[in-house]
């Protein structure tokens, strides 16, 4: 590196980013975390909504993390089974696996952890916002149809924030499963 | 690590196999001065040569081996390390 300097390293750096930009490979995204995180977060936000409204008891939201703690085990394990294909992925594929957990487990710490601070609806709208940094991050990579359920989560947010009486968590639920696990599905179908 | 060394690595980093001609192209240089630079990577271990014969021609396609990885991303340290006041 002695031979190389500043301006020869920032234009090696640009020729490594042009070049990764331009490959642009297509994310494989593991369609089977988005069903089970989607189905995981609209299960537990229409949990607490039907518990809010006295359909449910209200010792029924001991399931809450009961639900969470099994979509975080079955990611985990199926994230292990994955480890070795994972460590001949490329770069780019490996960035976007960070970007999502730690966009999951942030969500989940904020759940979990700050639950003072992101009280009732709060804490599902959270996950909504996750799930569609993750969506629209692979969207800018190339799959539309990851965009097209990134938008779909992002407007069920602002459908919620505006639509009256009890509606709001069941429409953010809606975003969820047909944003997040919707385009899960989507992606097992289409490789298979 | 050469430029065009540099220029390999990263092109492989997104594919399984790339081909010597995908090569030449996507760096715009001559036959002669990649094959070079790779021998100089396969030799290192950094890169992964097969070839063979398809539909009775030669194909020549590389991969890059997770040594070769591991020696990208250290290379990329050291020159972001160069860029830091």
């Amino acid at each position: 590196m002695s031979d190389v300097d500043e301006v020869q390293a920032r234009e090696h750096i640009a020729m490594v980013d042009r070049i990764l930009a331009q490959s642009q490979p297509r994310l494989c995204t593991g369609g089977e975390f988005f069903i089970v995180w989607g189905i995981g977060s609209a299960a537990v936000t229409t949990l607490f909504a039907c518990i809010d409204l006295g359909m449910l008891p209200s010792v029924a939201a001991w399931w809450a993390p009961v639900i969470l703690l099994a979509c975080a085990i079955y990611s985990f394990v199926r994230a292990r089974a994955a480890r070795r294909t994972l460590a001949s992925s490329s770069l780019l594929q490996r960035e976007f696996f960070n970007v999502l957990w730690i966009s999951v487990g942030l969500a989940f710490i904020a759940d979990a952890a700050a639950f003072r601070l992101f009280p009732g609806i709060a804490s599902a709208a959270i996950w909504s916002v996750v799930e569609a940094i993750v969506l629209l991050y692979i969207g800018m990579h190339g799959n539309r149809r990851a965009l097209l359920c990134g938008v779909l989560v992002v407007v069920s947010l602002i459908v919620a924030n505006f639509v009256g009486g009890f509606y709001p968590p069941f429409v953010l639920a809606a975003g969820m499963f047909l944003g997040y696990a919707g385009f899960g599905l989507s992606e097992l179908l289409v490789r298979e | 690590m050469s430029k065009i060394r540099l220029g390999v690595v990263a092109e492989l980093l997104n594919y399984d196999w790339v081909t010597f001609t995908d090569l030449v192209r996507a760096l715009e240089t001559t036959g002669g001065n990649l094959g070079a630079h790779l021998g100089k990577l396969v030799e290192a271990g950094y890169v992964q040569e097969e070839k063979r014969f398809v539909n009775r021609r030669p194909l020549t396609r590389y991969r890059l081996t997770q040594k070769g990885r591991d020696a990208f991303a250290e290379h990329v340290r050291q020159l972001q390390s160069l860029l830091v006041p």
